[in-house]
């Protein structure tokens, strides 16, 4: 046994069985196996078996077929009709086709995949914005800055369960604070009912994250903010650039990394949102709100049957297109340093 | 006159910034205020049309209801203290001596062990989700308070392992051969000289993993729902919207402040250590 960095090769070996680095990690991997890996690994197993829960003695192989009934379940793809144009495309297409594709994506009729994407599409853009105009504001608040960035950090420790029911009430049609504010405005009319509404759920819930998150992407960007030096802008505003000039030439490329690091982090965080869902609408309006970890959720342990092995497709299925939209923005930020 | 135009101008910037500064921050702490102030209005108040940001009058009866109704809400909050206290206690034992051994020993298979913990954390824990139900439903552990704990553990690891070996390789190697000339074990070693050096990134996870069980929902939900006695307060405050929602605000809001409150506390006495923990989390990737 040695040291990593010891000057010394050969170390006196310990007759007594403590003093090794596999006990010291013994613990750690005797967890960590039973409890984080055999789990991942056993509902991976599941994904290609016909499996529920209550009727074990029912299981059988069916390789791919969960897979094949994600893309047929109308619950997790209504696929909303699109035909794709015949090769070759012109230029028109090219360009208008990915602009198509997200125009879906937001008026999609439906399912819990698309929902999803459609979340991620709306909470991202939010949280790459909001928080960055939070934290260049904080930053030039001098003496107070801590206070600020102390009083909106404090919904970051709060928990998802918490901030839901508060905003069930917050968005409550007769007594919700946000109707009533409206209500005093002349000319907004009555207000909205916000969660029940098919339509006006998704972006509900989405600016509720949004405010949720605020604080944590704040601090991000502060600490991104904190790592450039201060003489580059001040060089810049001293050879006569503006404020704005210096921070669109300066700042924001040196703040590249904690840009990509935010928008990834919200990425996946968005795909995998549930408890919000769960607790707010249950997924409804007419599963306008119906998330993918909602729904594997329901087939796993709502819907009565227990379907384990659907579920964990769905549960696999779903990671794997996280690992791909991860692998994709590592690609793209490597391609751009 | 310049000048004075230049200053009006600055100090009209300065303004303005801190306005807008003071309206995000409302946005950011008003429901909070406005639970806390609700659950001391009385029920006529909190239903009625005209809504008030202060109570008319204070009482203290949603409170006293709450104690006297909602039995199973002294089960949920000791659960999450158990559950919580637990995960970090465990979880910053076995993460540390594996982090320790991690950062500063090479030994067989050193590099894939900890490639495996990091891969890990690349794959979402809901993942993992129906294979843990059937194994803690295996084991008899569902409903109960050891399993929610171990499965928290494993969850929390990877990134405590991840934080911590960077912590302990930077400990000066100096003294660490000081130790060993006097004699200590490795084992004394850590205890000695590692834990001390790397008690404010063990007080940084620690926070980080704190939080994670504190607040989690997908897993208490689903191993942890048959009984008041196995319910955390994630899963028994949601329980308790779904019941009492329709007919009493002011109970549910009295729930929900003693719910907050406490992490809120905690954060303002902690802030660094919280900050510290929260943004090591992320950087992990």
């Amino acid at each position: 046994m040695t040291t990593a960095e010891s000057t010394q090769p050969a170390r006196r070996r310990r007759a007594w069985g403590l003093d090794n680095p596999y006990v010291f990690l013994l613990p750690a991997l005797l967890i960590f196996g039973t409890f984080a890996i055999y789990p991942i690994l056993r509902s991976l197993y599941l994904s290609f078996l016909d499996y529920e829960f209550l009727r074990p003695e029912q299981m059988r192989w069916i390789g791919l077929a969960n897979y094949a009934e994600i893309i047929r379940d109308d619950r997790v793809t209504a696929w909303p009709g699109l035909v794709l144009p015949e090769a070759p495309l012109s230029i028109w297409e090219i360009i208008f086709y990915p602009l198509l594709v997200i125009w879906l994506t937001i008026n999609a009729p439906g399912g819990a995949f698309w929902n999803s994407l459609r979340f991620t599409l709306m909470y991202v853009p939010a949280t790459l914005l909001l928080p960055l105009f939070l934290a260049v504001l904080i930053e030039r608040a001098g003496r107070l800055s801590t206070l600020f960035r102390t009083l909106n950090f404090i919904p970051v420790v709060v928990s998802v369960a918490v901030v839901s029911i508060i905003w069930v009430w917050i968005y409550h049609p007769e007594y919700g604070v946000l109707n009533t504010l409206i209500r005093m405005v002349p000319g907004l009319g009555e207000g909205y009912t916000w969660l029940s509404d098919p339509k006006l759920a998704m972006p509900s819930i989405a600016a509720m994250c949004v405010w949720h998150g605020l604080g944590f992407n704040m601090l991000l960007y502060l600490v991104g903010l904190q790592r450039i030096p201060l003489e580059l802008t001040e060089a810049a505003r001293v050879d006569g650039a503006t404020g704005w000039q210096a921070f669109r030439s300066i700042t924001l490329p040196l703040l590249r990394p904690t840009i990509f690091l935010i928008g990834l982090l919200a990425a996946i965080g968005a795909l995998k949102v549930f408890g919000q869902m769960f607790i707010m609408t249950g997924g409804g309006p007419a599963d306008s709100t119906l998330s993918m970890v909602l729904y594997l959720y329901n087939i796993a342990f709502r819907y009565g049957r227990f379907r384990f092995g659907y579920a964990s497709a769905l549960a696999w299925a779903l990671a794997a297109f996280i690992f791909a939209v991860s692998l994709v923005s590592f690609r793209l930020s490597r391609e751009r340093a | 006159m310049a000048i004075s135009v230049d200053r009006a101008r600055r100090l009209a910037n300065t303004g303005l910034l801190y306005l807008v500064l003071l309206i995000v921050s409302a946005v950011s702490i008003l429901p909070f205020l406005w639970v806390i102030l609700s659950s001391l209005k009385p029920y006529e108040e909190l239903y009625s049309k005209h809504l008030t940001f202060l109570p008319h009058h204070y009482t203290f009866t949603n409170y006293l209801q709450m104690f006297a109704k909602m039995v199973g809400f002294g089960y949920y909050y000791r659960n999450s203290i158990l559950v919580s206290v637990g995960t970090v206690v465990l979880t910053l034992f076995a993460g540390s001596l594996a982090a320790y051994a991690l950062a500063r020993f090479r030994f067989k298979g050193d590099q894939v062990i900890f490639l495996v913990f990091l891969g890990t954390i690349m794959v979402p824990g809901e993942v993992g989700l129906i294979g843990q139900y059937e194994l803690l439903s295996a084991y008899h552990l569902l409903n109960t308070l050891t399993g929610l704990t171990l499965s928290y553990t494993a969850f929390n690891l990877a990134l405590t392992i991840f934080i911590m070996r960077s912590v302990f390789a930077a400990v000066p190697q100096e003294m660490l051969d000081a130790a060993r000339v006097d004699g200590c074990s490795w084992w004394e070693t850590f205890w000695q000289i590692m834990v001390p050096m790397g008690a404010s990134g063990l007080a940084a996870a620690g926070t980080l993993v704190f939080l994670n069980s504190w607040n989690e929902f997908i897993f208490a939900l689903t191993m942890n729902n048959w009984t008041d006695e196995a319910r955390t307060l994630p899963v028994g405050i949601q329980l308790l919207q779904g019941q009492w929602q329709h007919w009493d605000y002011g109970v549910l809001f009295s729930s929900v402040m003693l719910t907050f409150m406490p992490v809120i506390i905690l954060f303002l006495f902690l802030q660094k250590t919280f900050m510290r923990g929260l943004t090591a989390g992320a950087v992990k990737g």
